[in-house]
């Protein structure tokens, strides 16, 4: 018998005074003892809701409306919360997505322990204590964690909590929902790296939600593939990896590839040659004046970015093509840490890069190597505390409030979350206006004229429809679109994009990729990409920088860094992508 | 432990701000007590230089420079030594306040614990139980009752109970026959006397804390700690007192400090309504009788209960939430 057999499962949200939403629709499978499978979708696809359901935690609105859920024989969708709750020792535990947020801020890590054993009564008093050591040892963690509380530990450390948490409750299926996706890319993949051990180890049956399907290919042995509340593939990962059978598993596969292939490119962003020892996108824009960042100066050949309007419909900038070029020479940014005693931490150290005219940079790094703050010291947001940083003949690093105004007419920025990044009371024509008042002397009819404008070229059309919706009217890519939109407003010549993609589904991130990508060939604008994830870094820059602890441990030309790093802090980086068949993915 | 010694020096830092900022704004202010009095004399016809000199000598004259005045008045503080009430000649006004202190901390304060304790528990459950009766009726008749102006509570309760009914005294803390003591029949005469003002207080201040405390419940109990808490199938009751509770309660304390600091300088309303003789009732006295030498300790008084219901505050704070120790 299955452990876990699902049968014609549907989940409804029903909230209040709406109508009811499918979230799940009919839904069948069996779990054996000791599968490990992994469940993947995009948001809205259902996963977690189903994740939720199998583990007896669907809560108002969410509701099992019909089929069953057997657990070891016995239909747990239909259990009272009490009789969940007993189930729950030797049964099915879960393991949340923001594991930094599972854990009690006000209860050391050890009450954690002992609640659960309290609350089922597997571990005697006598013997609790060596148990939690034994459990977090597993996780490894030192015995000395128990003393902690949530507060006191890294993002990492208390995903591995709650792993042993979970495990403490001896079941025998565990749900992860994202255990990772909060998590530093070195530290996703060394938790990524204990799950499997543990899963192996402890013999549970596990399923791994994600959105990621190239980690769930590398990790899982067997793949169900979610898509609107279906489950549309469920297949062997290696199946899966040779012969996708349903068109939305072939897209969220297409859109996979490894930063170190030779030639690198996903649907709607053709591949920027490998070889080409130039990045001069300036010269595509036409009359601007030619600038060269590489050595020597190619022709390009143009490149198509099927996702961002057609190139007629786009009005080119006369003469405004980026012309100035930001020179960081030298900066360093130390934070004072607030108590006294503490190390003061440097955020920056000695940083010097030059983004010329057109060109477009990547800096890379994990979480705290001080990419963010680079991008908050050239906005003028933070001065350094030493170096200097110019833009022209704006001094930034010693800029006066005036001057802010202008330097943010020419150096805009892009968000990394979209959902936040707009006031949701207004409309996108207001979000628009603003900027476009500020920054240039167009007003009324002009100033329209000028959102309308600037909503094409993001690709939002028909303009005036985009034009009267409200942000929550929007999906993810579609507001990152506005963001754009509204950082253009001003006419820049530099776009910082701080993770411009991070927060958006797999399918949506090329479109808007694309489009920084063709507003940089389009306009001429810089960009300087700030993000972690490698890949995306290969597809829009010619140049890239490697971050480590505010250091740059490693520059160049974005092909050449990644395909033959020299650095052991890019490597790792690199190695911590999920590579199901190392550049398999890439060819297909 | 370092927390604690650092709260206790801010603590006596502000103690000392306020102490010779009460100091000070006496002196800063234009005229003396001598001149308002002889000025409302003067209304009558013109005063003589003896009558000013009599009442300057009855009400004294700072003498020597300020350093010293401010010396001796630190050494007046420290001893408790606020001068004579001119309203209640010759009494000192150091025995005024003792006199009237117990009275106001006893119910007012004594209320807004019970008020808090008792409208957080009924806030917890609303929210533990959100959608049931026991969430319909505290929240709705918790904003009712705090929706009403608190001495139109007061008066209506006098009217009903008092007057009408007959069953509980209309003013005073103790029966005009009783004289104050520790015996059993006093307190019990004084408890008597305090329930239509403590009803009044609890009526008025318990919606707030119901509304405070469901809000941030509900909250809390959507954060992923209560969810991890239920899918390790931690008993209800632990989740919901010590998972949710536990945390929702920490920013409610704030609104605790605040309404601790307000018990002796907020009490001023419901101790006139029911002529209950606190330092409300004090307050109100002085202030009409321009009695200065009583005003000045009050206020110094509300001062220093406002900075210790703070620090108690702070000190909770730091035993229930381990991220303000560090």
């Amino acid at each position: 018998m299955s452990l876990v057999s699902v049968q014609g499962l549907f989940v409804v949200y029903e909230p209040q005074g709406a109508l009811p939403v499918p979230a799940v629709r009919n839904v069948s499978f069996d779990l054996e003892q000791g599968d490990f499978v992994g469940l993947v979708g995009e948001s809205g696809s259902g996963k977690s809701t189903l994740g939720f359901a199998l583990t007896g935690l669907s809560k108002p609105p969410a509701r099992v409306s019909a089929g069953s859920i057997l657990f070891d024989g016995v239909d747990i969708a239909g259990m009272t919360p009490a009789q969940l709750r007993v189930q729950r020792h030797g049964g099915f535990a879960m393991v949340l997505q923001s594991g930094m947020n599972a854990l009690n801020p006000v209860r050391s890590i050890r009450d954690h322990f002992f609640d659960i054993f309290t609350a089922h009564g597997h571990v005697s008093k006598r013997d609790r204590e060596a148990r939690a050591i034994e459990l977090v040892g597993k996780v490894e963690l030192p015995a000395s964690v128990l003393d902690r509380f949530s507060g006191e530990l890294s993002g990492g450390m208390r995903q591995r909590v709650s792993i042993a948490l979970a495990l403490s409750l001896e079941p025998r299926l565990m749900v992860f929902d994202e255990p990772t996706t909060a998590l530093d890319v070195l530290v996703q993949h060394a938790v990524m790296d204990t799950i499997r051990e543990l899963q192996k180890s402890e013999k549970f049956t596990a399923v791994l939600i994600s959105h990621d399907l190239g980690m769930v290919l590398e990790v899982t042995e067997r793949v169900m593939v979610m898509h609107d509340g279906l489950v549309v593939e469920d297949a062997l990962a290696a199946e899966i990896l040779a012969a996708p059978q349903h068109p939305y598993t072939r897209m969220l596969l297409s859109h996979y590839g490894d930063p170190r292939a030779a030639v690198v490119e996903v649907p709607g962003l053709a591949a920027r040659g490998g070889d080409r020892a130039t990045d001069v996108a300036v010269a595509a824009a036409g009359n601007a004046p030619v600038t060269v960042t590489g050595d020597t100066l190619d022709t390009l050949e143009p490149v198509a970015a099927p996702a961002a309007p057609p190139a007629s419909t786009v009005r080119r900038r006369e003469g405004r093509a980026a012309r100035e070029a930001i020179v960081v020479t030298n900066v360093s940014k130390i934070y004072q840490r607030p108590s006294r005693g503490e190390e003061p931490v440097c955020a920056v150290n000695n940083v010097s890069f030059t983004l010329e005219p057109g060109a477009s940079m990547a800096l890379v790094g994990a979480s705290g190597s001080g990419k963010s703050t680079i991008a908050k010291l050239i906005t003028g947001v933070e001065r350094p505390t030493s170096g200097s940083i110019t833009f022209g003949d704006l001094q930034i690093d010693t800029i006066k409030r005036r001057q802010l105004k202008r330097l943010h007419t020419e150096v805009q920025m892009v968000f990394q979350d979209p959902y936040a990044a707009l006031n949701p009371l207004h409309t996108v024509e207001y979000i628009l206006t603003r900027p476009i008042l500020n920054f240039s002397r167009l007003r009324g009819r002009d100033a329209r004229a000028r959102v309308l404008e600037l909503l094409e070229t993001v690709g939002l059309t028909p303009v005036e429809q985009f034009a009267a919706r409200l942000p929550h009217q929007l999906s993810g890519g579609q507001r990152q679109r506005v963001v754009i939109a509204r950082a253009l407003a001003s006419d820049p010549q530099v776009i910082i994009a701080d993770e411009p993609v991070s927060m958006l589904d797999v399918s949506l991130r090329a479109g808007v990729l694309a489009l920084l990508d063709s507003l940089r060939e389009t306009w001429g604008v810089s960009m300087l990409y700030i993000t972690h994830d490698l890949l995306s870094a290969r597809l829009v820059t010619d140049q890239i920088m490697v971050l480590n602890s505010g250091a740059v441990v490693e520059e160049g030309r974005t092909a050449d860094v990644l395909q033959n790093p020299q650095d052991e802090y890019t490597i790792r980086l690199l190695e911590a992508i999920p590579h199901p068949t190392v550049g398999g993915l890439v060819q297909s | 432990m370092r927390y604690t010694l650092s709260k206790v020096g801010l603590l006596l830092l502000t103690l000392w701000a306020a102490v010779t900022l009460n100091f000070l704004l006496p002196r800063l202010m234009p005229g003396s007590p001598a001149d308002a009095a002889i000025a409302k004399l003067a209304q009558n016809g013109p005063v003589s230089p003896s009558t000013r000199a009599a009442i300057e000598a009855q009400l004294g004259v700072p003498t020597g420079s300020a350093w010293d005045q401010y010396l001796q008045y630190l050494n007046n503080v420290v001893h408790f030594d606020f001068g004579v009430s001119y309203t209640f000649f010759p009494q000192s006004v150091a025995s005024l306040v003792a006199t009237a202190l117990p009275w106001t901390l006893v119910l007012v304060g004594f209320v807004t614990i019970v008020a808090f304790i008792f409208g957080t528990l009924l806030g917890v459950l609303a929210a533990w139980k959100r959608g049931s009766w026991l969430d319909t009726l505290p929240t709705v008749g918790g904003t009712f009752a705090s929706a009403f102006p608190y001495f139109w509570t007061a008066l209506l309760l006098l009217f009903f109970l008092g007057y009408v009914a007959g069953w509980f005294p209309t003013s005073g803390a103790y029966s005009s026959s009783a004289t104050p003591d520790f015996s059993v029949a006093f307190l019990l005469d004084a408890l008597y006397h305090s329930i239509l003002p403590a009803t009044t207080i609890l009526i008025t201040s318990l919606g707030g804390w119901i509304l405070g405390m469901r809000s941030t419940m509900i909250n809390t109990l959507g954060d992923d700690y209560v969810t991890f808490a239920e899918a390790n199938g931690l008993h209800p009751r632990t989740v919901a007192i010590r998972y949710a509770a536990r945390n929702a309660i920490l920013p409610n304390l704030t609104s605790f400090g605040l309404a601790l600091g307000g018990v002796v300088g907020g009490s001023l309303l419901v101790e006139r309504v029911f002529n209950y003789p606190g330092v409300g009732y004090l307050l109100y006295t002085a202030v009409v009788n321009q009695d200065f030498p009583l005003m000045q300790a009050l206020f110094l008084i509300i001062t220093i209960s406002v900075l210790l219901a703070n620090f108690i505050v702070d000190i909770l704070y730091g035993i229930l939430d381990p991220r303000t120790r560090r």
